[in-house]
């Protein structure tokens, strides 16, 4: 009996030593898993609800949807979200508030999207960007704002609407027409009062 | 569900009711929960005890108003694992159990000054960050209180000093993380394993208590990273059916697929690690071959890999992806040709049958002594599934196996998690043609309050019953919330079932228990 | 079929035209041992990238890409990282043979790779007892390996040691055995007249037919259990004693270990295809002439290297396909399967052979 174990367990032993053998060897003919990268960054497309990094989209005439009402501040559980705002007066009289900074940490993100769930206006998401390192931790504190962008308006605004709000504060630069862009967000950054230099 | 009926307890009446508990048959202490009630309320414990033939469940409370030295009687001679629960109590609450074999501290270093849930402790002050290295003490007190009602305390031994003691992590390849075990050796033979936990503890119970409820969510995903579409699902139930939100059956379905994912992505990296701590390295990579694809249909609908962060209060983060269903379905055929290719490899190969025949075994009474729930639980025949004994999302309506088998040994336990892969795809073929359509989203107010009460869910997560106990006073952040955690029992049980065997074998035996250590450290 | 002695009789003529006896002997010495540690540390790199690739193949993987087309320098790369390395002095170990240990194991290595005969007439330790020889250098590796867990002073490492020692010793026993089986085929321990034996009768595995393809089977088991090579490595045992007897060694002196792991696979491949596969012997068919006269003008060196590759091939398989034993499975496999099938193999050689039943 034991003799029949010794030699019987030899045997289907060495079997299932050759049927893995077997598995390996097939494998080492199939094609390979690998992915190329960085040579296959053109093709490489990350799935478009990967969450890589905090944007604020701008549209062409630089303006952003974000309102600077610091919700997604709260809603943040890592505190890695600052909102700099200022308050304007708008042509009718009224106060407004307005963003002046956004800044964002990617360090101490963790990709929970509670910011964009939380945001009522739909200003900031995820972009799939994953090339996310850098050489200093200081260059992950992003500003989201583009210089000189300004808050999109709901209604269209009256022309004289532009001049009304320029002293005041020239970051949130208002409405720059399309022929003008960038010219005049350079321009502001001469004025010793910009409030955006924190 | 809501607990509205805890029985609450004099420290006096504990140990005579547990005691009856026992000899009728609830003999599965699924938790132990240590709370602050404040001034009035006192410091206390939770106790649910499950019935395993019946599995009704029984909630206990009892507390002490003594803030100085809180003494409760010990229940660690009926259930193993409260052991383990009694010394996470007096960790983080300071209660003394009073009988308690080793009274020692389990997460936090040995020199911690406080007990930092309590809601009056002040743990940055009395705990600057230290520059010395953590002192492991051999010996351990136990506290008994005396017929006078004075306390007496015994030093009881660790390590003496004839023990070989060999440090197994906290920088090592198989234990999968920053866990140690000190393992006393004679030869190559193991005498005892002490694990010493809390290398990556965060304090996730205590960071919730000043989260807000969505905030809570983003942790979830972080205790076991992989059963974080079924720990996060947990905390979502228990949030809704303490809010009474009723989510649509698209959610429910969706739920349930990707919970199935999960446990297939969950123990195909469990084969693969087991693989790789045997020295199989090829069956290995195969494993991380096959778990990608999960991953990216993981990627593609909800956005992330790891922490996958798709279920929230009320339903999920979006709908599915027009391309989910597709994929999934191309998945199924694939993974059941590769557990082909599994077994072909490494199953059948003699050497691996030789090192997990009958090494490590459980027997049924102390995987249930231990709590060693999930798979580590059905190797020895306990049919501890939640899906099947309380049954939520879909799991009521769709047609599956538990796989149980009966030696709970460490080839049982493997073979266990690859039965489940194809248990899994089971269920996922039966749900994913037959998605309802609903809402993906219930509407939510923007602040999140629950209404005062306590609250438990439980899920069948990867590798065992995950529990959320959610205690409410009805702010926007929870009082209490406790996760149950998979991996603790199982690490717990690691002496029980490693004594007698080699040094080899402990790896084969914690590749098999399939713990992930940020879930035992919360 | 060339004959390397011209090479090596033109060289000793020219040396002796201009030097004395004893200082030709000297520069030839000299000569020879550059040799031998040129081939030895070439070898090295083409294993390592080998391994590192083929193991990538199973693996569904590509391995080494990125140094150089096809990642070919990679292993260039990392000899230099090695080099250049911190040999880090340890506190509260036994320094000087802390420090002896890896050199004992590259010692030992180097002089077993001297007994491999390369081509006919290119023999550098060759005589009439030379498998003996192989096998008692062989085992000096050990007690490098022993000294390393030893002095060491890491628990770790003196578990790795111990089973070294009780793996390699056990595994001798075999690897004796088998040798002693084709050396009864064979009837001489001179590897340049067993590889000139079989370029004349035919390769040894062929000449023996059962035993001796069994014998070589058993080779392969032993020899990579001898190299310390998964499935049998235990003494490294990454995932259970983290790297075990040079878990504290650095720099270099780890290089050594790595390099002597890699050589002494080679030269078990090595020995494997002179002892059975004949070596620097071509492959002939009796009866095809023609055929038998192709393989005649591959170089005999070629032969020999190509045949080690073979085998290395079957070992890297093996080691890339199987998990890794236990140390007490590990021990019965020796003393359970592969002694006592060695004992029958050798009796039945000897019954084989004196009954004339070789081929």
């Amino acid at each position: 009996m034991s003799n029949n174990n010794y030699f019987s367990g030899l045997f289907s032993g060495i079997k299932s030593l050759l049927v893995g053998l077997g598995v390996t060897m097939k494998e080492f003919f199939t094609r390979k898993i690998t992915e190329q990268y960085p040579e296959n960054r053109k093709e490489l497309k990350m799935f478009d609800r990967f969450r890589g990094r905090l944007v604020m989209p701008h549209n062409e005439n630089n303006e952003h949807k974000c309102i600077g009402c610091g919700l997604c501040q709260m809603a943040c559980p890592n505190g890695s979200i600052t909102v700099t705002t200022e308050m304007l007066d708008t042509e009718d009289g009224k106060k407004k508030r307005s963003l002046v900074k956004y800044e964002y940490d990617l360090g101490c993100c963790m990709f929970c999207e509670l910011c964009i769930t939380a945001c009522p206006q739909g200003a900031i998401e995820f972009c799939t960007d994953f090339e996310n390192a850098v050489f200093d931790r200081s260059k992950l504190v992003q500003q989201l704002n583009k210089p000189g962008s300004k808050a999109v308006e709901k209604k269209p605004v009256p022309k004289p609407a532009a001049p009304a709000a320029k002293p005041a504060a020239p970051a949130a630069q208002p409405a720059p027409k399309a022929t003008e862009v960038a010219a005049p967000a350079e321009k502001k950054e001469s004025n010793p009062e910009t409030p955006t230099t924190v | 569900m809501t607990l509205d009926n805890i029985k609450t307890l004099e420290p006096s009446q504990l140990r005579a009711e547990m005691q009856g508990l026992k000899a009728k048959g609830f003999d599965f202490l699924s938790n132990l929960i240590g709370m602050d009630w404040g001034e009035e309320g006192g410091l206390g414990v939770v106790y649910c005890v499950e019935n395993t033939s019946t599995h009704e469940q029984a909630w206990l409370k009892t507390a002490t108003t003594d803030r100085e030295q809180p003494l409760l009687p010990t229940v660690s001679d009926l259930w193993d694992i409260a052991n383990i629960y009694e010394r996470e109590a007096y960790d983080f609450y300071g209660i003394i159990f009073a009988g308690h074999p080793d009274m020692r501290r389990i997460f936090l270093r040995e020199d911690w000054v406080g007990y930092p849930m309590r809601k009056d402790d002040k743990p940055e002050e009395q705990n600057p960050l230290r520059m010395t290295n953590e002192p492991l003490a051999d010996d351990t007190t136990q506290y008994d209180v005396q017929a006078d009602g004075t306390v007496k305390t015994k030093k009881n031994i660790v390590f003496g000093p004839d023990d070989y003691v060999v440090n197994i992590g906290p920088q090592h390849p198989s234990t999968h993380g920053v866990l140690h075990f000190r393992v006393a050796l004679e030869g190559e033979i193991i005498r005892k394993i002490d694990p010493v936990l809390g290398y990556i503890h965060r304090g996730v119970e205590k960071l919730n208590e000043s989260y807000t409820y969505p905030q809570t969510l983003a942790l979830t995903d972080r205790l076991d990273y992989l059963a974080a579409m079924q720990s996060r699902h947990a905390l979502c139930m228990c949030i809704e059916k303490a809010m009474e939100i009723e989510v649509s059956e698209r959610v429910q379905v969706v739920r349930t697929i990707l919970d199935e994912l999960q446990r297939i992505d969950s123990h195909i990296l469990f084969f693969s690690c087991l693989c790789q701590d045997m020295g199989a390295t090829t069956a290995f990579l195969y494993g991380f071959r096959d778990r990608e694809k999960i991953l990216d249909i993981f990627e593609e609908t909800c956005g992330g890999r790891l922490i996958i962060n798709y279920n929230t209060i009320g339903g999920l983060m979006a709908d599915i992806h027009p391309n989910f269903q597709k994929r999934v379905k191309e998945f199924i055929p694939y993974m059941r040709k590769n557990i082909k290719e599994y077994h072909a490899l490494f199953t059948g190969n003699v050497i691996f049958q030789n090192r997990s025949k009958g090494i490590g075994p459980l027997t049924k009474e102390q995987v249930i002594s231990w709590g060693c729930t999930g798979g580590t639980g059905r190797a020895a025949g306990w049919a501890n599934d939640v899906r099947k004994n309380h049954p939520y999302a879909a799991y009521g309506k769709v047609d599956f196996n538990q796989v149980l088998r009966e030696s709970g040994d460490s080839f049982d336990r493997y073979m266990i998690r690859l039965d489940e892969i194809l248990e899994s795809l089971n269920i996922i073929e039966q749900l994913i043609d037959n998605i309802p359509e609903g809402n993906y989203k219930e509407k939510t107010k923007p602040v999140i309050k629950v209404p005062e009460g306590t609250y438990y869910q439980a899920v069948e997560s990867s590798r065992g019953e995950f529990g959320v106990f959610l205690e409410s006073k009805g702010d926007k952040s929870p009082y209490r919330l406790h996760y149950r955690s998979t991996g603790l029992p199982l690490v717990a049980a690691m002496d029980t079932a490693c004594r007698g065997f080699k040094i080899a074998d402990l790896v084969t035996i914690g590749g098999t228990m399939d713990y992930i250590v940020p879930d035992i450290d919360r | 079929m060339f004959d390397f002695t011209v090479v090596t009789n033109w060289i000793d003529a020219l040396l002796l035209s201009f030097l004395p006896g004893w200082a030709a002997t000297l520069v030839e010495c000299v000569l020879v041992a550059l040799a031998i540690i040129t081939l030895y540390a070439v070898f090295a790199i083409i294993l390592i990238y080998m391994e590192r690739k083929i193991c990538a193949f199973f693996q569904c993987r590509l391995g080494p890409n990125r140094v150089g087309k096809w990642g070919s320098i990679q292993v260039l790369a990392d000899v230099l990282k090695m080099l250049t390395k911190e040999i880090i002095d340890m506190k509260n170990v036994d320094r000087l043979l802390h420090k002896m240990a890896p050199f004992l194991v590259i010692v030992a290595s180097m002089l077993t790779f001297a007994c491999l005969p390369w081509n006919k007439g290119a023999e550098v330790l060759d005589f009439n007892i030379g498998i003996f020889f192989f096998l008692a250098a062989g085992s000096i590796g050990v007690v490098g390996i022993l000294l390393a867990g030893w002095s060491s002073n890491n628990k770790y490492a003196l578990i790795g040691a111990m089973r070294s020692g009780a793996q390699i010793i056990s595994y001798e026993v075999s690897i004796g055995l088998v040798m002693l089986t084709m050396i009864v085929l064979t009837g001489t321990m001179s590897f340049s007249e067993i590889c000139q034996q079989q370029a004349d009768l035919g390769w040894n595995i062929f000449r023996g037919h059962v035993p001796a393809v069994l014998a070589f089977i058993i080779y392969l088991i032993a020899g990579n259990a001898e190299c310390n090579r998964g499935p049998f490595d235990m003494p490294e045992a990454e995932s259970e004693l983290t790297a075990g007897y040079h878990v504290e060694y650095s720099g270099m002196h780890f290089g050594f270990y790595y390099l002597a792991e890699y050589l002494n696979l080679f030269i078990c491949a090595g020995i494997a295809s002179t002892i059975f596969l004949g070596g620097w012997a071509p492959f002939h068919v009796p009866g095809l002439d023609g055929f038998n006269h192709v393989m005649d003008y591959i170089p005999g060196a070629v032969w020999m290297v190509g045949k080690t590759f073979f085998v290395v091939f079957l070992l890297m398989w093996i080691r890339w396909t199987f998990p890794r034993l236990r140390i007490d499975q590990l021990l019965a496999l020796e003393w359970k399967y592969l002694m006592p099938m060695s004992l029958v193999l050798l009796v039945l050689m000897a019954i084989c052979v004196s009954l004339g039943l070789t081929l």
